[in-house]
Order: structure tokens, then C-alpha cells, then sequence
């Protein structure tokens, strides 16, 4: 992981709130209605590929896990919705040959308003540790 | 604890909250699954995080695990669970946070608590510190902890 990505904004994705995936989470999380909260990591997978596949972050996935996850609302998610996804590097630390990479990601509604702002925290495991 | 349609897999319940009745301290109903090998394989969909940790028992065991282990997020959506089915489906979720801090393995029953922090009636909105617990070899593991959920009431 290179400290000096820290800041790097990626190219703004569009994400569709599928009903069909709505559905299926609603299904796994016993939830009869609306979107569950959760479901806005899907919208961050919309993103992940171009912050994992960028050489001048230099993550290696297969050794990263997930250390925290902080979601604010500033209202639920509407199915069929299709929200514009900007995803920034916030910080990135180098301690002990572990690497910790906090990622934000805004969302957008069609007017250009926030919707949800999510913050993950990964860490990147020292090789062998 | 639970309501009459507590769904058998997923745990939830359908508990109807008063928010006039809340106070610092209420404790939400603990909310238990077991998580299965189909559970994790409808999540990696769903949820679009198709990492081989959650899929491959040999890419699991070379990272230190004895199998498949579940996302952090199933965890995380089995937390937002527990909140969703004591506020009831018509309260907002405004925030909504995490710390992973012990892996879930197949087979595991997991339990997702919570306890009420504040509470401000001129927005009838609650904070809640929210957890996941499950039990292995004897000792409690923390799945989650330091979760948070600010919850805003219909």
C-alpha cells in the first residue's frame, strides 16, 4: 500500500438500487419492506475495482481485511433509484509493514443531493503475519 | 422477546417499539442466527463481494482460518437486523457503524444486541450501542463491537 495515494479521487460510478437485490437482502436479513440499511455496500462494490486495481495504491486484496464500517443517512435508499457513486481515498498509514486505508464514499441522488456518505476502514496484513 | 412472525432463519422479529417508553439502558431484544455455507454464498450475491475468503475453504484455511468465513458485512446487515425489528420498519436509520473484530465461521449462531444510549424527544431519535456476539470453545467472541446505530422513530 503507497502512503502517497492518500487523497486519490476515482472517476464517479452510476449504481442502480435493483429491486431484485433489494429483495434478496430483504430476503437474508428477514426485513417485509423498504431497503435495509446495509444494502449500500452493494453501492460500494460498485466502486472497489477501480481503488483494488490501481497501481499507484498497490493494495494487495488477498490480504486485507475489513476493520470497520461507519454509514451516516441522510435519507433510506429508494429502489429503482439510480445514485452516482464518488469514492476517495481519506487516509492511508504504513505502521509495521500493515497498511490501514480508510476509503469514502459519497452518494448522490439524480438532483445532486447526499444520500448516504459510507467510511471503510481496511487493513492490509503485514505478508506472513 | 420476539413477536408472533419471527422468521426461523433470519431471526428477526417483528416487535413493535414505543418510543415513548425508551430511556438510556433499554436493551433490545438479542437477535440470534446460525449462519450457513448458503446464507454467506446468497450474501457474496446480493451484496456483490465475491472475495474467495467468503466461497474457497483452501483459500480460507491458507489465510489462517479452518474454512469459509462470513463477510463482515453479513455480520454487519445481521446487526442492522436487530435494530430494523425493535424500531420497527418505519423508523429511519440516520447512522449506522461498526468495528469487526472476530471472524464467523460456518455453523456459528450468532446474536446481535444492543442497548439504549440517549434519547432526544424533540426528534424522537435514540442513540443505540449495538454488538454481535456468539460463543466458541467456552469464550464469548466479539464478531462486533463498538457498534453504534442512531435511529430516528416514526
Amino acid at each position: 500500500m503507497n502512503p502517497a495515494a492518500e487523497g486519490t479521487t476515482y472517476p464517479d460510478v452510476a449504481f442502480t438500487v435493483d429491486p431484485a437485490r433489494v429483495a434478496a437482502f430483504r430476503d437474508l436479513f428477514g426485513q417485509r419492506s423498504g431497503v435495509p440499511p446495509t444494502f449500500v455496500t452493494a453501492a460500494e462494490f460498485a466502486v472497489l475495482p477501480a481503488i483494488v486495481d490501481d497501481p499507484a495504491l498497490d493494495l494487495d486484496f488477498s490480504r486485507v481485511v475489513h476493520g470497520s464500517q461507519d454509514y451516516t443517512f441522510e435519507r433510506p435508499l429508494r429502489e429503482g433509484e439510480t445514485l452516482t457513486i464518488r469514492a476517495r481515498l481519506a487516509s492511508i498509514r504504513v505502521r509495521g509493514g500493515n497498511g490501514f486505508l480508510t476509503i469514502e464514499i459519497e452518494m448522490l441522488d439524480a438532483q445532486g443531493l447526499p444520500v448516504c456518505t459510507a467510511r471503510s476502514r481496511m487493513t492490509e496484513r503485514a505478508p506472513d503475519a | 422477546m420476539h413477536g408472533a412472525l419471527e422468521d426461523d432463519r433470519t431471526g428477526a422479529g417483528r416487535v413493535t417499539t414505543s418510543f415513548d417508553h425508551l430511556a438510556p439502558g433499554s436493551e433490545l431484544p438479542p437477535l440470534a442466527r446460525v449462519v450457513t455455507r448458503e446464507d454467506v454464498a446468497a450474501y457474496a450475491e446480493a451484496g456483490g463481494d465475491h472475495n474467495p475468503l467468503h466461497r474457497d475453504d483452501d483459500v480460507a484455511r491458507a489465510a489462517g482460518f479452518p474454512g469459509i468465513i462470513a463477510h463482515g458485512m453479513f455480520t454487519m446487515g445481521h446487526m442492522a437486523a436487530g435494530v430494523v425489528s425493535w424500531a420497527g420498519e418505519e423508523a429511519t436509520i440516520e447512522r449506522l457503524s461498526a468495528q469487526f473484530r472476530a471472524p464467523v465461521f460456518m455453523g456459528d449462531e450468532i446474536v446481535a444486541g444492543g442497548r439504549v444510549r440517549s434519547v432526544d424527544p424533540a426528534t424522537r431519535t435514540a442513540v443505540v450501542e449495538t454488538w454481535v456476539t456468539l460463543q466458541r470453545d467456552g469464550k464469548t467472541e466479539w464478531p462486533i463491537r463498538k457498534g453504534e446505530a442512531v435511529v430516528r422513530f416514526a
